[in-house]
């Protein structure tokens, strides 16, 4: 469904809220988002909103479920191999464990950040937000929280993590006989579930945690730096 | 469509949000720098100096794209003697013992996937550069597409990882990651920088409203 930008007859009052392309800066004027809405830009073709049928009880509940199914799926073993008698278990943390001992320090740092800790910050910091919001009060942090949400779910790569799970253990088989762990299924459940939550998107975030004003915001200037906050304040009120 | 006037946020002395999509007005004066309203993150019409980022990342990635392809990303070893292996050779394994779906799955995400990237973003930074107008939707659309696959190139990363973690059995069997992991992963971290740093934003020069 594609919407068709404003043009110069139709721009909205003053007063107009509008809606921004994110990756070609189009104006369209700001509608309401229907549950199953799907806006697309009329010129570059990127997504400009997406209505999310998800309230926030129901991603508070995806998203605790996920950090159950994370915390399972990183304490289980992921697989099980027996050659000569002999068992081995690895769980992911053991397996980064071992690659760190073997003097890959860098390849090490790299997986267990993007299989594990940024992971868990996507499941914790949406929590942070979503708890309270949920509660009906003020979330702290707001800023810096979202801005890092943002951040880390670029790098969380839970799904390349579980599709490397898989083609290790086809390309180990033929060495060890393998037996799957209850890891690999709890990783396949957290797949799913950060999916589903993903697509909510954070906008419903940003909406429910800053209440909407009438208009168009004005940009602010960056506080001075370098001189203290009273001095500037006492500048403002005239004082010499 | 394509060829009318379509009023941007400049235009309308509007400014979005990179970070929270927020759109305020940017105030008409001399001062360069302003903030969000809501989040307080710097407001920029265009990522500062982005065809610069992306063009350095992508150096970096060329660079570091032969040894990741040439040197061994591990080795293996048992009673049987030392086997080193490359991400090609890891692929034709896959492939003879008749994982054939998975050696294809690997292929896309270790070989193709990084071309792609590659070549895409020079494509991008440099048409971007020259204010082209050049088939300014497909190219969204690449940049779209480099977006959502970058992350999968990271697979043999987390194979071989995986594969140290699992295969150990002292003098029996055990497996060890190579120099040419690092440089795998090093391409895989400098492609996913120099796509964030471009911003498709600049596939769209400012027209103004007399073209």
């Amino acid at each position: 469904m594609g919407m068709v930008p404003l043009d110069a007859e139709s721009l909205p009052a003053p007063h107009g809220r509008y809606m921004l392309c994110e990756e070609c800066d189009a104006v369209y004027p700001a509608r309401p988002i229907g549950r199953d809405d799907l806006l697309r830009c009329r010129r570059c073709g990127a997504v400009l909103a997406r209505g999310h049928g998800l309230p926030l009880d129901g991603q508070l509940a995806l998203t605790l479920g996920a950090l159950v199914v994370f915390l399972i799926g990183s304490l289980s073993p992921i697989v099980t191999l027996e050659l000569q008698g002999i068992h081995s278990q690895a769980t992911l943390l053991e397996a980064t464990r071992e690659t760190w001992r073997t003097g890959a320090h860098v390849v090490a740092t790299l997986s267990f950040l993007t299989a594990f800790v940024f992971p868990l910050l996507v499941i914790a910091l949406r929590l942070w937000v979503l708890v309270p919001l949920v509660m009906r009060r003020p979330v702290l942090f707001l800023a810096p929280v979202m801005r890092l949400l943002r951040w880390v779910l670029r790098w969380s790569m839970v799904e390349v993590f579980m599709l490397g799970v898989l083609i290790a253990v086809v390309r180990s088989a033929g060495v060890t006989h393998v037996v799957l762990g209850a890891g690999i299924f709890a990783y396949m459940g957290l797949t799913v579930l950060l999916t589903a939550i993903h697509a909510a998107g954070l906008q419903a975030l940003w909406a429910q945690a800053v209440p909407k004003r009438r208009g168009v915001r004005v940009a602010r200037p960056p506080r001075p730096r370098g001189r203290p906050l009273w001095s500037a304040a006492r500048r403002a009120r005239g004082a010499p | 469509m394509s060829r009318s006037y379509v009023p941007v946020a400049a235009d309308l002395g509007l400014i979005g949000c990179e970070v929270c999509a927020l759109v305020s007005r940017r105030p008409r004066s001399e001062a360069a720098k302003w903030l969000c309203p809501r989040c307080g993150h710097a407001l920029h019409l265009r990522k500062p100096d982005s065809v610069q980022r992306t063009l350095a990342w992508l150096l970096t990635a060329v660079v570091l794209y032969l040894p990741a392809n040439l040197l061994p990303v591990m080795t293996t070893a048992s009673v049987l003697g030392r086997e080193s292996h490359t991400i090609v050779g890891g692929i034709l394994e896959l492939w003879t013992t008749g994982s054939r779906e998975l050696a294809i799955i690997v292929f896309i995400a270790s070989i193709a996937v990084p071309l792609l990237k590659i070549a895409a973003l020079t494509l991008l930074a440099f048409s971007a550069q020259r204010r082209s107008q050049w088939r300014q939707r497909d190219r969204a659309a690449l940049y779209r597409l480099v977006e959502t696959v970058g992350h999968w190139s990271m697979l043999d990363v987390f194979v071989v990882v995986l594969l140290v973690g699992m295969v150990h059995f002292g003098v029996v069997a055990s497996v060890r990651p190579e120099a040419g992991l690092l440089a795998f992963g090093a391409v895989v971290v400098a492609t996913m920088l120099a796509s964030a740093s471009f911003d498709p934003r600049l596939i769209w020069p400012q027209q103004g409203p007399h073209g």
